[in-house]
């Protein structure tokens, strides 16, 4: 076992496979010797040098775009791109080309790209840098979007990442960077489309992502105190969907919320909880209860900020309508 | 060894001209592209050695890397290799190292302000000069090609030609005895109170103008006195006006593309080496070949004198025709008849 | 072209106004008592300062993230500057902007801006109502040198020059964009250069000469007014600070740092005060002491407002609809 942060394990998995693999470069804003806004690219430059590590002038749309076309032609980019929110600039190259390519050609082309793409919320960084925007990822056909909550995830799931064959949007937690856990020594890779169970319980399922694992998590520790067993399952990859393991943990507690902390409204904890009752509605006690940050732009406001993403006490408050 | 200098100014053209008289920006990859053709020019016919300015810009290792990149490149290049403020003390101080190298001929890429900062660093030096914006008196347009080959010719000193020439005129500034500063073609006295963005193109704030040389066409300052008559580079004097007066008012071409009626008075010849004097009444600034340079106060005294201490200004044309003339292009062979 | 003695102490009295503003911030962030991100200005104020001083009070600006000189030099109230900072209720955006997006409508500050290069295509629109609807306003669009490396750089540029619209394209060169320097981000050295391509004027003057900013802007503002189209001004200066409150700044040299430090526009406009006898150094001093007190007042304003109701994380997302705020 090694003790590693969730930025670090991130690091080390694409160090692991830049190694292996020559193919594999990193570009972005400020990911070479400046290490990334997050600190997340560290010390890659200096490893692999400015043409593995590539810093690129501030144009999304290139960033993106350029990934795109050097994984058309041979390359495994992985792209960083600082805040999930700028993703706006790079959309077009991202929806209308990386992720129609090879459907539209007739299978013709592979995109073996990662997007990486910093959410959340929590230090006050207001409106245009806090955003959760992976539903609108989830929408489109022809991209993964993939998850993790913790550091042993990212590094498994990373690795998968960056060998899969399509195009692939990493969700990082920006306040989960610092946070550490223990990884494997052996460089073990988590397939798509895998999720987890975090904790086991037989009374109540959260399905949560993110950030809000842990915020499930915590909800679970304290509910157990009132002898309440919540099972928290993490989907860990968003597309594909490991809907089995979902739909297995509610077979047993016949009981559902899904929290994620997009906004609510379209977020894709509204896609699972549909899944849910569309096709294991006869295993549900109660419908499904779906929690998400509140149908308003981030405020820069501490204080209006914590109030309106959700915390473990939501949870609690969420659990409490089923039980 | 037959060697030129080129001095390729990479801020030149870019100035608040752009905005007051449609001046045209001048990129810095057009000059890359004008002093390789200097090169070009040079190297075809004879010169060996070329040293370039070091510039922020990087004009000079660009021009290599694309001569050797197109291996078009004969002559042995270096950049003269000085710390780099980033200003005009670059050009002065190449300049200066230049002309204690002996290099034949001095390219210069610019305005009049840097043919005025290479001016204050040569003495011996031939200069030719391009220019590169739309404003300017003292550097003539031309294809660089044309610039190197007659700086080839001038370096080669077969035909001592620029050493036949007359020197070129300069106005030197005095500021309370102490020698400040000098200008090429004019010497602006203005009621401005900063440098600002150091053109000058109201008239309206103007005091005086004292001029090296004079034509209609001059654009600028020294059109002002080139409506009213004409000095030439040959002529020993100068000439000075007061503005904002009671007497002629002249139609004038102040700046490219700008014509404004100027009231003047006091239209005086100042011969060569005649010192004129001017007290401050107060606060203002002397702009020199149209940039404001001088800050002065009340009380401070000045002393223009037009001296032939400038540089010796190569004529392309006529360098090129003395070589044509003496068979300088002619590599081997007779004329067949 | 000279200015009023009045109006230069005016200038000075803006670029200090911004100059302690900062400076209290930068203490207030470090103590603990501004959260988020605070990205500072200080080194620049001649631009914002040279260039708002040609305009009026209805004029436009867009702003970016560095965005507290060019509020304050539109005349933005440092109160409620600063208690946006401290994500107040009484603050320009009731607490829900913070340093990065700071606007104030009724002073045509069309805010501050968070994505780079996103101000220069709402200039174009602000342009384009301008002269749509006669009104003789002008914008200015403040922007960084790595913000032309966007698409709407280009995009913007182009727009305004074919429709030739009032604006006003203040580039603000300090070099950098985070820690990539001007020569790794793009190869050219003058981005006045990039005027050519859309049939513009450019020009680039030192911008830490606020009366040099002063003249360009003057002219470009004059261009504009008159329907001539839009002009591109490229300001030289630099950032003393890091990008960001918190970022060591370890990619500037130390020798360049040094280097501008010295042609700080402030020390540079008192010198040129002082020596020129427009007021003296004991008057320079009375000022400074003014303004300190504008800053203390502002934050103690700051300090003793309320924070904001929980009920208004909903309010102002629509003109017409109120969100729910139960989140459970
Ligand atoms: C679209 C977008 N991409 C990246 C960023 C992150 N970012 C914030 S400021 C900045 C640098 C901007 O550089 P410049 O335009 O030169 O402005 P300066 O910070 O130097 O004032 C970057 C990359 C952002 N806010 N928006
Ligand atoms: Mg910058």
């Amino acid at each position: 076992m090694r003790r590693m942060t969730y930025a670090e394990a991130i690091r080390d998995a694409m160090r692991i496979k830049m190694k292996e693999d020559p193919d594999v470069f990193i570009l972005g804003e400020d990911v070479g010797k400046f290490g990334g806004c997050f600190g997340v690219t560290g010390t890659l430059y200096d490893e692999f040098g400015e043409d593995r590590v590539r810093d690129t002038p501030i144009s999304e749309s290139a960033i993106v775009g350029c990934a795109v076309g050097a994984a058309a032609t041979g390359l495994r980019p992985i792209a960083e791109l600082m805040f999930i929110d700028f993703v706006t600039v790079g959309m077009d190259q991202l929806i209308n080309q990386a992720a129609k390519m090879r459907y539209m050609f007739g299978g013709k082309i592979t995109v073996p790209m990662v997007v990486r793409l910093p959410v959340g919320a929590g230090f006050q960084a207001a409106a245009q840098h806090s955003q959760s925007l992976e539903a609108w990822l989830t929408h489109v056909p022809g991209l993964k979007v993939v998850y993790p909550s913790t550091p042993q995830d990212a590094f498994g799931l990373m690795l998968s990442s960056i060998e899969d064959d399509n195009p692939v949007a990493f969700i990082e937690h920006k306040m989960l960077y610092g946070v550490s856990g223990d990884v494997d020594d052996e460089v073990k890779k988590i397939p798509l489309g895998a999720a987890d169970i975090k904790r086991e319980g037989k009374d109540v399922t959260v399905i949560a992502t993110g950030k809000m694992v842990h915020e499930a998590l915590a909800a679970a520790e304290e509910l157990a105190k009132e002898g309440l067993e919540v099972e928290v399952v993490d989907p860990r990859t968003l597309y594909p969907l490991d809907k089995k393991t979902i739909f297995d943990s509610i077979r047993k507690t016949n009981k559902a919320v899904v929290v994620t902390e997009e906004i609510k409204r379209g977020g894709y904890a509204g896609e699972i909880s549909a899944m849910i009752s569309e096709e294991i509605f006869d295993s549900l006690d109660a419908p499904v209860v779906r929690l998400g940050a509140l149908n308003a732009p981030i405020p820069f406001s501490t204080k209006l900020e914590q109030y309106m993403i959700p915390n473990s006490g939501d949870i609690i408050k969420g659990i409490k309508k089923l039980v | 060894m037959i060697s030129i200098g080129i001095i390729a100014n990479p801020a030149s053209g870019k100035d608040i001209r752009r905005i007051v008289s449609h001046a045209t920006v001048i990129d810095n990859y057009e000059k890359v592209n004008i002093v390789e053709r200097i090169i070009l020019g040079a190297q075809g016919c004879g010169v060996d050695e070329v040293y370039i300015m070091a510039d922020t810009f990087q004009i000079g290792n660009r021009v290599i890397d694309n001569l050797i990149a197109s291996k078009e490149l004969k002559a042995n290049i270096k950049l003269i290799d000085i710390k780099l403020n980033g200003n005009v003390s670059d050009t002065i101080n190449t300049a200066k190292i230049m002309e204690d190298m002996k290099i034949g001929c001095i390219v210069a890429l610019g305005g009049d302000g840097t043919n005025r900062a290479i001016a204050k660093s040569i003495d011996k030096t031939p200069l030719i000069s391009i220019s590169t914006g739309t404003n300017n008196v003292y550097p003539d347009m031309m294809e660089g090609t044309a610039a190197g080959m007659a700086a080839a010719v001038v370096a080669a000193n077969k035909f001592d030609i620029c050493h036949t020439y007359l020197r070129d005129k300069r106005i030197e500034v005095f500021r309370n005895g102490i020698f400040t500063d000098i200008a090429l073609i004019d010497a602006v006295i203005c009621k401005d109170l900063y440098v600002g963005s150091k053109a000058i193109w109201n008239v309206e704030d103007i005091i005086k103008v004292i001029v090296s040389r004079a034509h209609p066409a001059s654009i600028g300052f020294s059109s002002l006195i080139g409506c009213m008559m004409t000095i030439k580079e040959s002529d020993d004097y100068g000439a000075s006006v007061d503005l904002n007066c009671l007497g002629k008012t002249v139609i004038v071409p102040i700046a490219a593309g700008i014509m404004k009626k100027v009231n003047t008075c006091n239209l005086t010849r100042l011969n060569l080496n005649e010192e004129y004097y001017y007290k401050a009444a107060g606060r203002g600034i002397i702009a020199v070949d149209g940039e404001r340079e001088v800050p002065f106060k009340e009380g401070d005294e000045f002393i223009f004198k037009i001296t032939r201490n400038g540089p010796y200004h190569v004529d392309v044309k006529k360098t090129l025709e003395i070589a044509q003339e003496n068979g300088f292009f002619i590599i081997s062979g007779e004329e067949v008849y | 072209m000279n200015l009023e003695n009045s109006r230069i102490i005016d200038m000075y009295k803006t670029m200090l106004r911004i100059r302690k503003f900062e400076e209290k911030a930068m203490n207030l962030f470090a103590e603990g008592k501004i959260p988020g991100f605070v990205h500072l200005y200080i080194g620049e104020e001649a631009v914002a300062t040279g260039v708002t001083a040609n305009l009026n009070t209805n004029d436009y600006i867009t702003s970016t993230h560095r965005g507290h000189g060019h509020i304050i030099a539109k005349g933005g109230d440092l109160k409620y500057m600063m208690a946006e900072l401290f994500g107040k209720a009484t603050g320009y955006c009731k607490g829900k902007g913070g340093s990065m997006h700071i606007a104030d409508a009724t002073r045509g500050i069309l805010g501050a801006n968070g994505i780079v290069g996103a101000g220069q295509n709402i200039a174009v629109g602000a342009g384009l109502s301008a002269k749509y609807k006669g009104t003789g306003q002008v914008c200015a669009c403040f922007f960084g040198d790595g913000s032309t490396n966007q698409g709407t750089f280009h995009e913007s540029l182009n727009l305004a020059s074919i429709w030739k619209l009032p604006v006003v394209f203040i580039c603000e060169n300090n070099m950098y964009g985070i820690s990539m320097s001007q020569s790794r981000h793009q190869a050219i050295q003058d981005i006045s250069d990039r005027a050519v391509a859309y049939n513009i004027p450019g020009v680039t003057v030192d911008g830490n000469d606020v009366f040099a900013v002063y003249e360009a802007a003057n002219e470009a503002v004059k261009r504009a007014r008159a329907m001539q189209g839009p002009t591109l001004i490229e300001c030289k200066t630099y950032r003393h600070r890091g990008h960001f409150e918190g970022d060591p700044a370890i990619y500037k040299p130390e020798e360049e740092q040094k280097e501008w430090l010295a042609k700080d526009p402030i020390k540079r406009l008192e010198s040129f005060i002082v020596e020129n006898k427009i007021q003296t150094v004991d008057e320079i001093n009375e000022i400074n002491e003014e303004i300190k007190r504008e800053i203390l007042d502002a934050v103690e304003f700051a300090e003793n407002s309320p924070e904001p109701a929980i009920d208004s994380v909903v309010e102002d997302i629509y003109t017409d609809i109120v969100e729910e705020v139960n989140l459970v």
